[in-house]
Formats: structure tokens, C-alpha cells, sequence
């Protein structure tokens, strides 16, 4: 009966896909959804490709599993992914839909490169056995959904199955203590200059020892939990690392990856550190299912990060910048803030990470804002804040509380206004910094700025 | 004047830090003192103004009742005797007799607050929050993973006008209050949100009560008080 369900279900899905692309709507969930509601255990009855790697974890998923997938179908695997979908069941289930015949067979796939949000992986896990399970990091994230990070390491450890083998985050103690009995490989970053001892951050979440409640020394910390720490206690220390990066440099866009005593050259592809841990765990990942060192180094090379979270123009006589700052993302914010904070150069920030679904149904739940570090946004090379959307005020309060002088805030509700209020003094960076919720708003916001950045270039000229 | 931070590295959830750092803007002749999960509290044995316990993860909550189920009678005698002591959050949980969860071991409570909290871990309740105090308006968000069973007549901190009280039904009142002790399961920087509550406290303790950034928290409490009165918007999330 089971079988049989599950083949209605998969026909009944097969056939909305025709229906969607008539109706331009083949970018949705909607079979895995209408899968799943005909056969709600869909994911146990539909075929597997030989190898899936799944990639779950707070941040860098998306990216770390896009740049998987494309290194490996250049390589001439057939890769199955759900990058054109969501990261939940249906949106998996939809992928499985998408690549399987009607049989459920999935015969045009070896492999499949997942991403998992980490609150469906129980449901999604179980059922598809992934070989290879991906955990980039776990940081809190919307404190409505994921609570904290603790409560979503149970999750996971709940949900992975005994014979995945791990691939984590040496270097996050949260994460890395994930699904314990599994067979486990660490990624990490070796010690930089930049890092330091003490937490500089409002969002510290190991700050005691997993095993015995003991005080953590950190011989290094990146960020927040970050970093690698030894218990005064009882010994508990950070895992050993088997992909360690070394020697990062990001002017001469290099670094080592260290594995058994060897040490690797790498191209690096990114000036940020978030974006070399997605390096990281891509090279570990290819390491488990059998790529050379040299290769990868390749391939890596040749690859890009998703730019969808960051990008630069110059436009007239100053250089317009999009960072994403997902909403109610307190790490989120606070990355993003400590990367702006470091660049250099005079710097106008727009800031509209509204969620604009709670603007219109709810109101948004403002604690977030007290968790992230608006502190680096006092930085002197900021010149100018303005806060735009539903919770401008919030945003202002929370600057003046991190030290931000009142003189340089802005608060504008209207998202178009507020764009009119930045400066565009001539050689600044302007950065938006918007929200998955407020991106298709960000876009027409930031043709407005380009616009406006071009109108005062000309007069400047004039 | 002294104010404690009870257990600071594992109370920090939710931006329920900013009511101290706050109260320190506002106030800065306050001494903070952080007393760690492994320590005795310093207001048993000495004169501290406030003491502050924050939200925290499940595994906190235990650790919690831990440490201090051995001095229930002591912090039960202090917060009798007037000690001012602010729980926000899930912290409240653990004065109550017991958290059960339906995916846990019960933890047993300090047993300071009638009734027991009930977690459903894949259930969470969001909601925000309007209420009054004395003649206040109250307005703040809830995140929990479960709400107070069984509290009886136990006297409330929050009367609600839209939201949901300390039992999770709408309109109920929200919180407890027993002599010192201001319980609220409101999350966050519940200070920060309500600038009329945030003097009101400073007044209690003594100190001035004069508000940082005062013209700024007061035109976000009433943008907020303003968009939790709209009768069409759900205060469910």
C-alpha cells in the first residue's frame, strides 16, 4: 500500500511540473509539497543516487553546498541538488521528483548535494541515509524558530543517521559536538593575527565547557564561539583537525591546506573569513569522496562565491555595495557589521533589513537587535547610518546604545526616501544592507541609489 | 548601589543582556557584579540592589536548578524580605516547581512560584505582548517553548490586553510577583522596550531615574505601542 501511495504521489507530482512551466511557476515546491501530502513518507520510498552529501548548519549552507554542486558536475558527476528549490522537505522531496522517472528510480544522478535546513533534517535525514553529512557551523539564529543553537545540535543529533559520517567545524564547539558516535573529519582555520583571547562579541555561546560546566581558555577566538578552546577544569579541548587552513592571505589570495602532516597550496577566492571556512569545508568534503589535493586547489580556483550575498560597482564617484544581512539574524548582523567596520575607507550605510512579512502580518520581533553587534557600526569610518522600514526607530535606539553619535543617524520609514538621505559624498563606499525578506525591495531600492549616486557624481562634476 | 548578574554564560538568550548594559547607561554609578553558575550569589550574604536572571538554553535551566535548589530557602526568605530581583524569559521556569518537556527529564524547580512549565521543544510559541503595570502600558514579545500550569491564584506581574498570559490562553495575566521578585516570560530587552518600566525600576532601586537616550526609546515604545494596539493585527505570529 506503502509503494503504491508513494508512485500516486510521484505521478501526481511528475505531472504539476508540465502544469507549473505553463503557468511560470517552475521554481516552487509545489511537487514535493503535493508529494508529500499524498505520501507523507515520499523521501523513504524514492530512489537514492549512490553517494548524497547533505550540507546543514546556521550559515554558509547555501553557498558551501552551490560550490559543491558545481565543482562536482564539472568534474562529470551527475548531480542532484535542491538548489533551485528550498532547503526543506518539500523543497528536497521536489529535487527527488525532478530527477527521478516514474518508477522513482533515480538513474541520471551518482550523487546528490543537499541543503538541509536544520530544523527539517528530521524529517529529511531518516529517510534519505545521506553517506555524508555537512555541518558548517551553529550560531543562533531567528530566536522564533531555532530558539538557540543548543536546542538545534539536539535537533541534529536526533536526526542523522548512525552510519553518516560527520565533516565538521573544528572550530565551532556547538557544532562540533554533533551526532558524537559518528564517524567524524574536522575542517578549521588555523591561528591568524587578527584573532584574539577575549570575546569581543555580544553572542558567545560556549563560554563554559560542553563536558563539565568548567571555565574555557581560548587560545584563539575568531569570532563569538569561534576559535579553539581547552577547559581549566577537566582538559576538554577543541577536536583535532584533519583540513586545517594555514598561512591565509588575502592580498596575495592564497593559503595552505595542512592534511597529515602535508601541507597544500590553495588559491583563496574570498576577503572574507566566512567565505574561507566555505572553502574549507568544500575541500574536506571533496577529500572524503576521493578528490587530489591539486585538483580541488583547481577547481577551487576556477570557482566563485555565490554573489547574491555581496557585491560592488562603482557608480559615478563612489562605490556602491549590497551586503546581505539576513533579518532577525543576529550573527547575521554582526558579521556583516565586523566586515563593513573593517574594510577601509569612509563608508554610508543604508540599513533595511526589515522583515517585511512581519510588517504586514505581525510586528517584528525586535530582540535580535539586542543581541547583534551594532558596536563595530561606532567604527569613525562610518560617516553616516540611515535607517529605513518598520523598525528605523529600533535601529536608531540600538546605535545610540552601541555608541553610534546621534549626528550620524538618519531615520527615514520609507525605504526610497531613506536612499535620498545618504550623502554619496564622492569616494565612499555606500552600503545597503538588506534581508532575504527585503531583497526583492533591496533591488529596486538600489536602482534608486545607483541613480541617485550617478545624479550627484554628475553634479559634483558640474 | 550594587546589581547582580546572575550566571551570565548561560544567561544571555534573546538580547536579555541589554536590560543590564541598559540600566548601566542609564544609571552609571551602578556597580555590576556577574556571579557565574558555579559561585554563590552574592545577594544571600550582601547588600545588592537588583539581582538579574536572563534567559537561558534548557541544559541552563537544569544547571540552574542545580545550583540553586540548595539555597531556595534563602533567596525564598530575600525575595520575602523586599530584594528586588528581575527574571525574565525562561528563567522564570526555574523558580516555578518543575519544567517538564516532552522530549526531557522533568527538572525540578526551585519551587519559589506556584506551578509547573510545560515545554513542547517542537512547538514554540511568538507571540507579542501588551499589557499594563500599575499604570503603565506593557509591551513586549514572548518566545518560549511552553508556558505555567497549575499556578493557581498566584499573583501576576502583567495584566495582558492582547497576547497570551503565564498559562499560554489569551488575556490571561503574564508573570509573577512575590514580594521582590518581578517574573515575566516577556523575552529580550524588556527595559529597553518600555521606557516607563525601565524608570519605574531605577525608582525602586533608589537610583535617579532619568532614561538614556530617552527621546529615542520613547519613540519606539510608542511606534510599537501604537502597532500592537492595531485591532487587525494577529498578535500570534
Amino acid at each position: 500500500m506503502g509503494k503504491l501511495r508513494f508512485l500516486l504521489a510521484l505521478w501526481m507530482a511528475k505531472l504539476s511540473i508540465p502544469a507549473l512551466k505553463i503557468t511560470r511557476h517552475n521554481g516552487t515546491d509545489f511537487p514535493g509539497a503535493l508529494a508529500l501530502r499524498i505520501c507523507p513518507d515520499f523521501l523513504r520510498y524514492v530512489g537514492k543516487p549512490k553517494t548524497i552529501v547533505a550540507v546543514t548548519g546556521t550559515n554558509g549552507k547555501t553557498t558551501v553546498s552551490n560550490m559543491l554542486a558545481d565543482i562536482l558536475e564539472g568534474e562529470g558527476h551527475r548531480v542532484m541538488s535542491n538548489r533551485a528549490g528550498s532547503n526543506i522537505t518539500s523543497g528536497v522531496s521536489t529535487a527527488f521528483i525532478r530527477n527521478c522517472d516514474l518508477f522513482g528510480r533515480v538513474k541520471k544522478c551518482d550523487m546528490a548535494v543537499l541543503e538541509v535546513d536544520e530544523r527539517a533534517s528530521l524529517r529529511i535525514f531518516p529517510p534519505i541515509k545521506p553517506h555524508f553529512v555537512v555541518i558548517t557551523n551553529l550560531f543562533r539564529d531567528s530566536i522564533m524558530r531555532n530558539a538557540h543553537p543548543y536546542f538545534i545540535a539536539d535537533i541534529l543529533s536526533r536526526a542523522i543517521p548512525k552510519d553518516a559520517t560527520m565533516i565538521l567545524n573544528a572550530d565551532d564547539l556547538i557544532s562540533s559536538g554533533v551526532a558524537k558516535e559518528n564517524k567524524r573529519v574536522y575542517f578549521g582555520i588555523d591561528r591568524m593575527d587578527s584573532d584574539v583571547q577575549a570575546c569581543i562579541n555580544l553572542i558567545d555561546d560556549v563560554r563554559i565547557c560542553p563536558q563539565c560546566s568548567g571555565k574555557l581558555d581560548y587560545t584563539f577566538r575568531r569570532y563569538h564561539h569561534i576559535g579553539q578552546a581547552v577547559c581549566r577544569d577537566c582538559g576538554f579541548r577543541s577536536p583535532e583537525v584533519q583540513y586545517l587552513a594555514q598561512n591565509v592571505d588575502f592580498a596575495a589570495k592564497t593559503m595552505t591546506i595542512r592534511e597529515a602532516g602535508e601541507s597544500y597550496p590553495y588559491p583563496l577566492i574570498t576577503d572574507s573569513i566566512f567565505n574561507v571556512y566555505n572553502m574549507v569545508t568544500v575541500t574536506a568534503v571533496l577529500r572524503q569522496l576521493g578528490f587530489d589535493h591539486e585538483k580541488i586547489a583547481r577547481v577551487l580556483g576556477a570557482s566563485s562565491v555565490t554573489a547574491s550575498r555581496h557585491s560592488s560597482e562603482k557608480v559615478g564617484d563612489v562605490t556602491l555595495v549590497r551586503q546581505m544581512s539576513k533579518e532577525k539574524n543576529a550573527l547575521a548582523g554582526s558579521r556583516a557589521f565586523d566586515y563593513i567596520a573593517g574594510r577601509e575607507g569612509r563608508k554610508e550605510l543604508l540599513l533595511m533589513m526589515n522583515c517585511l512579512g512581519d510588517v504586514a502580518h505581525w510586528s517584528e520581533n525586535a530582540c535580535w537587535l539586542f543581541d547583534a553587534d551594532f558596536e563595530f557600526l561606532a567604527h569613525e569610518s562610518i560617516v553616516q547610518i540611515v535607517c529605513t522600514g518598520a523598525r528605523a526607530l529600533d535601529y536608531k535606539l540600538r546605535l545610540l546604545m552601541a555608541g553610534v553619535p546621534e549626528e550620524k543617524i538618519v531615520v527615514e520609514r520609507d525605504e526610497f526616501r531613506a536612499a535620498e538621505k545618504l550623502h554619496f559624498t564622492s569616494g565612499d563606499d555606500i552600503y545597503q544592507l538588506y534581508g532575504t525578506d527585503s531583497m526583492a525591495l533591496s533591488y529596486k531600492v538600489y536602482d534608486h541609489m545607483k541613480k541617485l549616486a550617478l545624479a550627484r557624481s554628475k553634479e559634483v562634476q558640474a | 548601589m550594587k546589581v547582580e548578574i546572575l550566571f551570565p554564560e548561560i544567561c544571555n538568550l534573546c538580547g536579555d543582556g541589554m536590560n543590564m548594559r541598559y540600566l548601566g547607561q542609564c544609571c552609571p554609578e551602578l556597580e555590576f557584579i556577574e556571579t557565574d553558575i558555579k559561585s554563590r550569589p552574592r545577594f544571600l550574604d550582601e547588600d545588592i540592589t537588583l539581582v538579574y536572571l536572563g534567559s537561558t538554553t534548557e541544559k541552563g535551566l537544569a544547571m540552574i536548578a542545580k545550583a540553586l535548589t540548595p539555597l531556595k530557602d534563602a533567596i525564598a526568605a530575600k525575595i520575602d524580605g523586599g530584594q528586588l530581583f528581575l527574571a525574565t524569559g525562561n528563567a522564570v521556569d526555574v523558580l516555578t516547581e518543575a519544567i517538564e518537556s516532552d522530549q526531557a527529564d522533568t527538572i525540578e524547580g526551585l519551587g519559589l512560584l506556584q506551578g509547573k512549565a510545560r515545554y513542547k521543544m517542537m512547538q514554540r510559541h511568538n507571540s507579542f505582548f501588551l499589557g499594563s503595570f500599575e499604570d503603565m502600558e506593557i509591551v513586549g514579545f514572548k518566545s518560549l517553548f511552553g508556558h505555567i500550569h497549575e499556578s493557581g491564584e498566584a499573583a501576576p506581574l502583567f495584566t495582558c490586553a492582547r497576547g497570551v498570559g503565564r498559562d499560554g490562553t489569551e488575556g490571561t495575566a503574564d508573570g509573577f510577583r512575590r514580594g521582590g521578585l518581578l517574573a515575566t516570560h516577556l523575552i529580550g530587552p524588556l527595559l529597553v522596550l518600555n521606557p516607563p518600566l525601565c524608570k519605574w525600576l531605577l525608582r525602586q532601586m533608589g537610583a535617579p531615574d532619568s532614561l538614556a537616550f530617552e527621546k529615542a526609546a520613547l519613540a519606539a515604545y510608542e511606534q510599537r505601542l501604537k502597532e500592537f494596539k492595531e485591532p487587525d493585527r494577529p498578535w500570534k505570529y
